[in-house]
C-alpha cells in the first residue's frame, strides 16, 4: 500500500512521502504539490516548485491573485514521475475541481479532494477511475445521517422561484452565495430564467473562467457599476453589511449553502429563506460511492464527525477510518 | 383528502408553523398565523391551535404535563429510527442544535424512517386527545410505543412539531406569545391592547381568542391573586436620552422583584416569574395583615432591611427557597417589602393610569397604612443622574430606576418608560476550559463556554492550574464566536458528547454582575450573569486571575460600607 501522512494535524494537505508528493499541501517541502481545486483553503501560501492541477484551476487561481509557477495537467492525463503516476478525474465540486489518482509499485491512492456526486451541473462532472482502488481517502463535509440533498431541479427551482417572487413584488433578491462555485450555480439557475444578475467585484472575475470554459451564466454585471433595479444580487455573506448592500432598502435574502438545511442559520445569519444547495457530496451518497467502488481501505477526512461516517462504513463491510479532525471553514 | 380535513389538520398546523418559522418579518409572520386561524371553521379548532402554537399539549391554566423527557422522546426515535443513541442521533443533534429537528431530518431521509412511515391526516382535537391518552398512560414502554404509532402516521414536519408541542416550550419559530396576540387582535380584528390586557388577566390563550370571537373582551375582570405580569425596564445604554425631565429616578434596589396581592384577609407574593413564594417570607404576610391593608395589589422589592441600612443580595438569597424558615433564619436576616408601585385597590385596576397618580394613591395608603414605599427624586440632566448614581451605590444599591411620570403601567412589557442604570460589578481575568455546543439558534456553534480561574498562587516555577468559576454564554461579537469556533480546534483536550475540553490558553475577562458563594463548587464561588467583556489576545494563562482576587471581591461586596437609608433616603420606613 502506498504510504501517506497528514501534513499536520489539523490542517488540509496529505504527504505521500516515498512518492514525494504533497495533496492540497500548504507548503511544498521538495514535493511534488498537486492541487485539487481553486477554494483557497486548498491553495498553497508559498511554492518552491511548480504546482501541478488541472487547466481551469490554475486559472481560477490566477483569477484570484496566485503568482506562484504551475503546470497545467488535463483530466485523464497521466503525468508520470519516477515512481508514481498522477491522474486527475472531475469531482464535481466547482470547476476545475479534481480527485487526485496516484498510482506506484505499491498499489494505487484515490484523494476525492473536495467532491460532489452527482456533480455541480457547472463542473466538469464527476468521475472515478476504473481500476479497483487500494486507498480511498474521501472528504466528508456533511457526513450525518441528517444530510441528504434535494434533487438539482427541486433546488433550481427554489432559486428561480424565489428571485421571481421578490422582483414581481419590487424587492431586490439577495443570494448568499460564495464567489467560487455556488456563486456560479445561482447564476446558471437563474440564467436558465432569463433573470438578470449583478455579482460582486471579487466573483466576476471567475465568472469569466467559468464563460472561458463553456459555462453560459446569463445577463450579469458588476455590483459597482450601476442600480440593482430589477436584477438578482448575488453576493457572498461577508458582504452583506457592506455599503453598497445595505443600501438597499427593500431587499430579501436567500442563503444558499449546504448549512442552509439547518433551522439554527435563520436566527445566526437573518435572512428570509433557505435554500440548502450543497456543492459536497451528501451522507447517503458518499456510502453510495464507496459501495460502487470497494476501496481495500478508506479514510475520512474534512468531517466534523469522521468517526460516523466509518461506523456505517464499517457496518456496511468496509474497512474505514478517520483521518485527522477538520471544521469547515471556506465553501460548503 | 378532502380541503376541509386537511384545514383541521394537525399537518395544516405544522405546515403554518414552518411557514412562520421561515418568515422572517413579525408583522408577517402574524399576518399568516391571523390568515391560518380565520381559516379554521370554528373556535374549538382555534382554540386548540393557539394552544399548540404558544402553551403547548394541554393549555397553561389546566396545569397538566407530559411528564415525557427530551431524553425519552429522543430514545424512542432512536429506537423508531433504529439508530444508535450514542453514535449516530447525539452527533445529529450537536450539529442541528435541537433534537427535535434531528428527528425531522431523520425521518425524511433515513430509509427506515421513511419505510415505517404512511402518513394520513389528524384533526386537531385527535392530536389533543391522543396527548391526553398519553399522559394518562404509567409505563415508558406503552409510552414509547404509542409515540411510535402516532409518528408511523405523520409526516416528518408534524414529528418535528408534535414533540416541540410536547415538551410545552416554545415551538422555537421566531413566535412568541406576544406574536400569537397580535394574531389574535387582526384575526379579530380588535384592539391589540385589549387583547393583551384581557389575556393577562385570563392567563390562558384559549379563554383570550374566546373572548375575541364573542367581542367579550371588556367583561374579563380582574382578581385578587392571580399574578400580573411585571413591567420591565430597559438599561440604559440601549435608549438615547439626554434629557430626563419627565422622568423621576428611585434607587434599584439589591434586592429580589415581588408582587403582592392582599385580600380578604390573605396575603400571596410572586416572584418576578410568577410563582407564589409566601411561605417563604411569613413576617411580611402578617406584617400586610397588622398594619391593616386590605384589597391591594403592590409591586416592590423584597430586601433585607437591618439598623437603617440594606444588606446585600447575598444575604437575602439565604431567606430565598426556605419554606418555613426557622426563628433564627428569621432574626439573622430580616427582611422588608418596599412598595414603589400600587396595581389595584378594591375593585379598581390601576393599571392605565400614570406614574403620577399611581404614585398619589401609593402615598396614600403608605400615610395611612404605614407601609414602607421607596422615595423617588426629580432628576433633568445626565449629571444628576450621576450623582444619584453614586448616592445609591454607597447605599448599597445597585443603581438606579428612571421612569416616565406619565406612563401607565405596561405589564409584561419591557420598553422605554422604565430605565434601569447599573453598572458591572466587576471583571475577571479568566481562562477558556470547556466549550460546549449551542442549542436553537446557536446550534452548530459552541456558544456557551466555561471560564477557569487560577487555583494555586502566582508562584514562580509553578505551572498554574484552574477551576471553573462561571459559564458565559454571551458578551461576545458575531466574529468573536466565529474566532473562537475556529480557534478552539486546535486546542481540544476531551470530548464529551456535546462538551469540549480544552487546552487553557485562551485568556477571557469576565464581566459580571455579582460574585456568590456556592459550596457545591470546586472553586466555591460562582458568578452572577457572567458574560465576555473582551478576549485578551495580550494576557497569557500565567496573567489570569486567582482564587483570592474572587475572595476579595466577595468580602468587598459583602462588607463594603453602605450609607445609611438616613443619609440621602430612598425609601421611607414609617414606624406603626
Amino acid at each position: 500500500m502506498i504510504q501517506f501522512e497528514l501534513e499536520h494535524a489539523h490542517g488540509h494537505g496529505i504527504v505521500l512521502p516515498e512518492l514525494k508528493i504533497g495533496l492540497d499541501t500548504r507548503f511544498s517541502q521538495h514535493l511534488i504539490q498537486v492541487i485539487s481545486h481553486a477554494h483557497a483553503d486548498h491553495v498553497p501560501h508559498k511554492t518552491k516548485r511548480p504546482i501541478l492541477a488541472s487547466p481551469a484551476t490554475i486559472d481560477l487561481m490566477i483569477a484570484r491573485g496566485f503568482k506562484g509557477d504551475y503546470e497545467k495537467l488535463d483530466f485523464y492525463t497521466p503525468f508520470e514521475t519516477d515512481v508514481a503516476r498522477i491522474t486527475l478525474f472531475p469531482a464535481g465540486h466547482i470547476l476545475g475541481s479534481a480527485q487526485i489518482f496516484i498510482e506506484s509499485e505499491k498499489g494505487n491512492l484515490l484523494y476525492t479532494g473536495d467532491f460532489k456526486y452527482p456533480a455541480s451541473p457547472v463542473s466538469e462532472g464527476c468521475f472515478f477511475p476504473e481500476k479497483p482502488i487500494d486507498i480511498f481517502i474521501a472528504e466528508a463535509t456533511f457526513g450525518l445521517p441528517i444530510y441528504k440533498w434535494k434533487p438539482q431541479e427541486f433546488l433550481d427551482k427554489s432559486i428561480v422561484d424565489f428571485a421571481k417572487k421578490h422582483l414581481n413584488n419590487g424587492y431586490t433578491p439577495i443570494f448568499l452565495a460564495y464567489n467560487l462555485g455556488k456563486g456560479q450555480e445561482v447564476m446558471h439557475a437563474l440564467a436558465k430564467a432569463e433573470i438578470p444578475m449583478t455579482i460582486h467585484d471579487a466573483g466576476f472575475e471567475l465568472c469569466k473562467v467559468y464563460e472561458q470554459y463553456g459555462f453560459h451564466l446569463g445577463n450579469y454585471k458588476k455590483l459597482g457599476d450601476s442600480s440593482h433595479q430589477g436584477r438578482a444580487l448575488i453576493i457572498p455573506s461577508n458582504a452583506l453589511d457592506s455599503g453598497s448592500v445595505q443600501k438597499i432598502s427593500k431587499q430579501k435574502v436567500a442563503y444558499v449553502s449546504g448549512w442552509a438545511a439547518l433551522e439554527a442559520r435563520r436566527q445566526q445569519m437573518i435572512i428570509d429563506a433557505r435554500i440548502p444547495l450543497s456543492d459536497h457530496i451528501d451522507f447517503y451518497e458518499l456510502l453510495r460511492v464507496v459501495e460502487q467502488l470497494k476501496p481495500k481501505k478508506t479514510y475520512i477526512t474534512h468531517s466534523p464527525n469522521p468517526d460516523m461516517v466509518c461506523y456505517f462504513l464499517q457496518k456496511n463491510g468496509f474497512d474505514a477510518q478517520p483521518l485527522g479532525e477538520h471544521e469547515r471553514g471556506e465553501d460548503s | 383528502m378532502s380541503e376541509s380535513d386537511y384545514i383541521v389538520s394537525f399537518k395544516h398546523f405544522a405546515e403554518t408553523a414552518q411557514l412562520i418559522a421561515d418568515t422572517r418579518s413579525n408583522s408577517e409572520k402574524a399576518e399568516i398565523c391571523a390568515y391560518y386561524l380565520k381559516s379554521l371553521p370554528d373556535s374549538a379548532n382555534q382554540k386548540l391551535a393557539v394552544r399548540f402554537f404558544g402553551e403547548g399539549a394541554f393549555a397553561a391554566i389546566e396545569k397538566k404535563r407530559l411528564s415525557i423527557g427530551h431524553k425519552t422522546i429522543a430514545e424512542a426515535a432512536c429506537a423508531f429510527l433504529e439508530l444508535d443513541y450514542d453514535y449516530v442521533f447525539r452527533a445529529c443533534k450537536t450539529a442541528t442544535g435541537s433534537s427535535s429537528e434531528a428527528i425531522e431530518k431523520l425521518m425524511e431521509a433515513w430509509p427506515i424512517g421513511i419505510q415505517k412511515r404512511s402518513p394520513e391526516l389528524h384533526s386537531l382535537s385527535e392530536i389533543a386527545a391522543f396527548f391526553v391518552h398519553l399522559a394518562d398512560i404509567k409505563s415508558k414502554e406503552e409510552k414509547l410505543r404509542e409515540l411510535h404509532r402516532l409518528w408511523s402516521t405523520l409526516t416528518p414536519v408534524e414529528i418535528k412539531y408534535a414533540i416541540r408541542v410536547m415538551h410545552q416550550y416554545s415551538l422555537r419559530i421566531g413566535f412568541e406569545e406576544k406574536s400569537i396576540l397580535r394574531a389574535i387582535a387582526s384575526a379579530f380584528s380588535q384592539p391589540l391592547e385589549d387583547i393583551r390586557y384581557a389575556h393577562m388577566l385570563t392567563g390562558s390563550l384559549e379563554k383570550t381568542l374566546e373572548r375575541s370571537g364573542k367581542d367579550t373582551l371588556q367583561e374579563v375582570q380582574f382578581s385578587f391573586f392571580k399574578p400580573l405580569a411585571f413591567m420591565l425596564a430597559s438599561p440604559l445604554h440601549t435608549v438615547q436620552i439626554t434629557d430626563f425631565s419627565g422622568f423621576i429616578c428611585e434607587e434599584k434596589f439589591d434586592g429580589m422583584r415581588c408582587q403582592a396581592h392582599i385580600a380578604d384577609g390573605k396575603v400571596e407574593l410572586f416572584s418576578r416569574d410568577l410563582n407564589p413564594i409566601t411561605e417563604s417570607f411569613p413576617e411580611l404576610q402578617s406584617f400586610f395583615l397588622n398594619r391593616g391593608l386590605d384589597q391591594l395589589i403592590l409591586d416592590g422589592e423584597i430586601i433585607v432591611f437591618k439598623d437603617d441600612e440594606i444588606l446585600p443580595f447575598q444575604l437575602l438569597q439565604k431567606r430565598m427557597g426556605v419554606k418555613k424558615p426557622t426563628k433564627a433564619l428569621l432574626d439573622e436576616f430580616p427582611v422588608a417589602f418596599i412598595a414603589y408601585d400600587i396595581l389595584a385597590e378594591g375593585k379598581e385596576l390601576l393599571i392605565k393610569k400614570t406614574l403620577s397618580e399611581r404614585k398619589l394613591y401609593l402615598e396614600t395608603v403608605s400615610v395611612t397604612h404605614k407601609l414602607p414605599i421607596s422615595l423617588s427624586y426629580s432628576v433633568q440632566t445626565l449629571d444628576d443622574v450621576k450623582s444619584r448614581f453614586d448616592i445609591a451605590r454607597e447605599h448599597g444599591n445597585e443603581g438606579l430606576m428612571l421612569k416616565r411620570t406619565d406612563s401607565s403601567y405596561e405589564f409584561g412589557q419591557r420598553g422605554n418608560q422604565w430605565i434601569k442604570v447599573k453598572e458591572p460589578a466587576g471583571s475577571l481575568d479568566t481562562v477558556l476550559l470547556y466549550a460546549h455546543a449551542g442549542s436553537g439558534k446557536r446550534g452548530g456553534y459552541y456558544s456557551d463556554f466555561t471560564l477557569g480561574i487560577r487555583a494555586n498562587h502566582h508562584k514562580k516555577n509553578e505551572e498554574p492550574y484552574f477551576v471553573p468559576i462561571g459559564k458565559a454564554y454571551g458578551g461576545y461579537t458575531d466574529d468573536e464566536l466565529r474566532w473562537l469556533n475556529k480557534e478552539i480546534r486546535g486546542i481540544i483536550l476531551d470530548r464529551f458528547g456535546p462538551t469540549l475540553g480544552l487546552k487553557p490558553q485562551i485568556v477571557i475577562e469576565l464581566e459580571f454582575e455579582e460574585v456568590q458563594l456556592n459550596k457545591r463548587t470546586k472553586a466555591g464561588y460562582t458568578l452572577r450573569l457572567p458574560r465576555f467583556k473582551a478576549i485578551r489576545h495580550d494576557l497569557s494563562i500565567y496573567d489570569v486571575d486567582n482564587l483570592d482576587d474572587v475572595k476579595k471581591l466577595y468580602e468587598a461586596q459583602l462588607h463594603r460600607k453602605r450609607l445609611k437609608n438616613f443619609v440621602e433616603p430612598f425609601l421611607i420606613f414609617p414606624t406603626a
